[in-house]
């Protein structure tokens, strides 16, 4: 058995594309104390810190060293992660687990890019094996373009759907102060952009943004007399995939991490109905068709009928099961927060304090999910209460 | 109080530019060696389930065991099934040569006959129009004098009807 852990303190910087005059460390400083004064505690009511981020993006290797000087981590246990994609959904199951253990009552986590200080695809690219796999990558956006060709090849799913998903991203970032790319766009004006990798076009795929995220998590003791608004995980789950083909659910036979998270997640919670049972999901979503596609994998809703409740407007901030109402990753994207905004997003939903972009539903349990990198999915669940 | 200086110096430019090597290990130095000889794709096979890997592997990625090059090898391919692709209409930097990629390039994931583990590589075809999933392809390999041993002996995989 494990002790319960809650969210306590939320912090986010905002999200741009360039920032020449702030650097890396004054980013986490930026979040950390915004987190800490959400939480209204000082840096020595923290026992451990944890940071994250994706090293070769700024070509800065072991930046944990250099920046706890900013982080607060001087004196403090903690480790790094750099998990790619997941950087920030690890973070948070990592705070989770120090909390869980028992071994901490405080623990505060930190990610963060800068994503204006390195070339971004061809540092995603040295993932992948360079003897087979490395000359035909390029970055993130190439295996999401065959998820995206897989899905519409599958489902009947068009262009269309996906710009409607991408567009109504764009009406909640224009909502969200802290989001990076805050344009309204139509469903026509997405269809319109230019082609990058096909089918993906420009307004499709996630941008590279700049931007940090900080939570400070506690024990449930020391949750309750620092907040009257909690919020609780109530479970959360990490799934790895084959190499390979099997990362984007083409193969022999189909089977995604998503896939297993989502059903692990929701059988384990006795959860039947999850668009009944959460009430939001923010999910890591860095292109156009990863919201239909992957409402099916998480088992939100049937296969094939993702796009048809996009279509509907389901997904929309006052819609029957709001998805991203922060804008989600296709409006911001700095890797190694954009997993832990899924779950500072989704918490700040069920707080009720998300302002012009809470979604109109009441909010008591909520997904977050992270995906990527190594560890390829992260799906965790929040709760107002701890029943 | 220092008077300011006139000039902004708010970056400093920086480049990595290291030199590595990659053992590819056995099973992949052999079906290097099977391309660049024979014109052959071959999959290695996992000693303790029989399960086929094209790109080989070291272990196997199911039950965990060990594969060598002494193991069972199959000849695989060259004709395929493309399961999923994308087009680039934009280039991009290579970290493995330093060079932009030219465009357009296509790229298909694709289950080499007899082979149940994907590979990908690029195709010939390059019009969103007449790529499709479940498309039959072929790899086309360069001619034996120009073959180097890596993974672009083969050419591209050309469309093909059956």
């Amino acid at each position: 058995m494990h002790n319960r852990v809650a969210i306590v303190g939320i912090g986010q910087t905002m999200h741009s594309g360039r920032r020449p005059y702030v650097n890396d460390g004054e980013l986490i400083y930026d979040a950390v104390t915004k987190a800490l004064a959400d939480a209204n505690l000082s840096l020595k009511d923290i026992e451990s810190v944890m940071l994250g981020n994706m090293d070769l993006f700024e070509g800065h290797h072991l930046n944990d060293a250099m920046l706890s000087l900013y982080s607060g981590a001087m004196g403090k246990p903690g480790f790094k992660m750099n998990t790619g994609g997941t950087v920030g959904t690890m973070l948070a199951i990592q705070g989770w687990y120090h909390i869980a253990s028992g071994l901490f009552d405080t623990c505060l986590v930190i990610g963060w890019e800068k994503h204006d200080e390195g070339p971004a695809t061809p540092a995603i690219t040295t993932i992948t094996d360079p003897s087979v796999d490395r000359p035909f990558m390029v970055g993130a956006i190439g295996g999401l373009a065959t998820i995206s060709i897989d899905y519409m090849n599958r489902t009947g799913c068009k262009l269309e759907h996906a710009a409607m998903a991408r567009a109504n991203a764009s009406l909640n970032a224009a909502r969200n102060p802290n989001a990076h790319l805050r344009d309204k766009y139509s469903m026509q004006d997405v269809l319109n952009a230019r082609m990058v990798l096909y089918p993906l076009n420009l307004l499709m795929c996630c941008p590279t943004s700049l931007g940090a995220c900080a939570m400070v998590f506690a024990s449930e003791s020391k949750a309750r007399k620092i907040t009257r608004k909690p919020v609780w995980i109530k479970d959360h789950v990490t799934v790895h995939v084959e190499y390979g083909g099997a990362q984007f659910g083409v193969g022999e036979k189909r089977w995604t991490s998503h896939m297993q998270a989502g059903s692990t997640i929701f059988k384990r919670n006795h959860i039947t109905n999850p668009r009944k049972e959460t009430q939001v999901f923010e999910m890591y979503d860095p292109f156009a068709f990863a919201i239909p596609s992957w409402m099916e994998d998480f088992g939100i809703c049937d296969t094939g009928e993702g796009w048809k409740l996009v279509e509907k407007g389901a997904i929309a901030l006052e819609g029957e099961y709001p998805i991203s109402p922060s804008g989600g990753v296709m409006c911001t994207n700095a890797i190694g927060d954009s997993g832990m905004l899924r779950v500072a997003e989704a918490a700040l939903q069920i707080r009720g304090d998300a302002g012009e972009h809470q979604v109109t539903r009441e909010v008591k349990q909520a997904l977050a999910s992270g995906f990527g990198g190594s560890y390829w999915t992260d799906l965790l669940l929040l709760s107002k209460t701890t029943d | 109080m220092k008077p300011k200086a006139q000039e902004e110096l708010i970056y400093l430019d920086m480049t990595l530019k290291m030199p590595f090597k990659w053992r590819t290990g056995e099973p992949m130095g052999e079906f290097f060696r099977e391309l660049k000889a024979n014109g052959k794709i071959y999959a290695n096979q996992c000693p303790k389930c029989g399960r086929n890997f094209c790109p080989p592997v070291n272990v196997c990625t199911r039950d965990h065991s060990r594969c060598s090059e002494k193991d069972k090898w199959v000849a695989v391919g060259p004709r395929g099934t493309v399961l999923t692709f994308f087009i680039s209409e934009q280039s991009f930097l290579v970290p493995t040569t330093g060079e932009m990629l030219k465009v357009p390039f296509s790229v298909g994931i694709m289950l080499l006959d007899g082979a149940p583990v994907t590979l990908q590589h690029n195709l010939e075809e390059t019009d969103s129009e007449k790529i499709k999933p479940g498309m039959r392809v072929e790899a086309v390999f360069k001619p034996k004098e120009e073959r180097k041993g890596n993974i672009f002996d083969i050419i591209h995989f050309k469309t093909i009807k059956e």
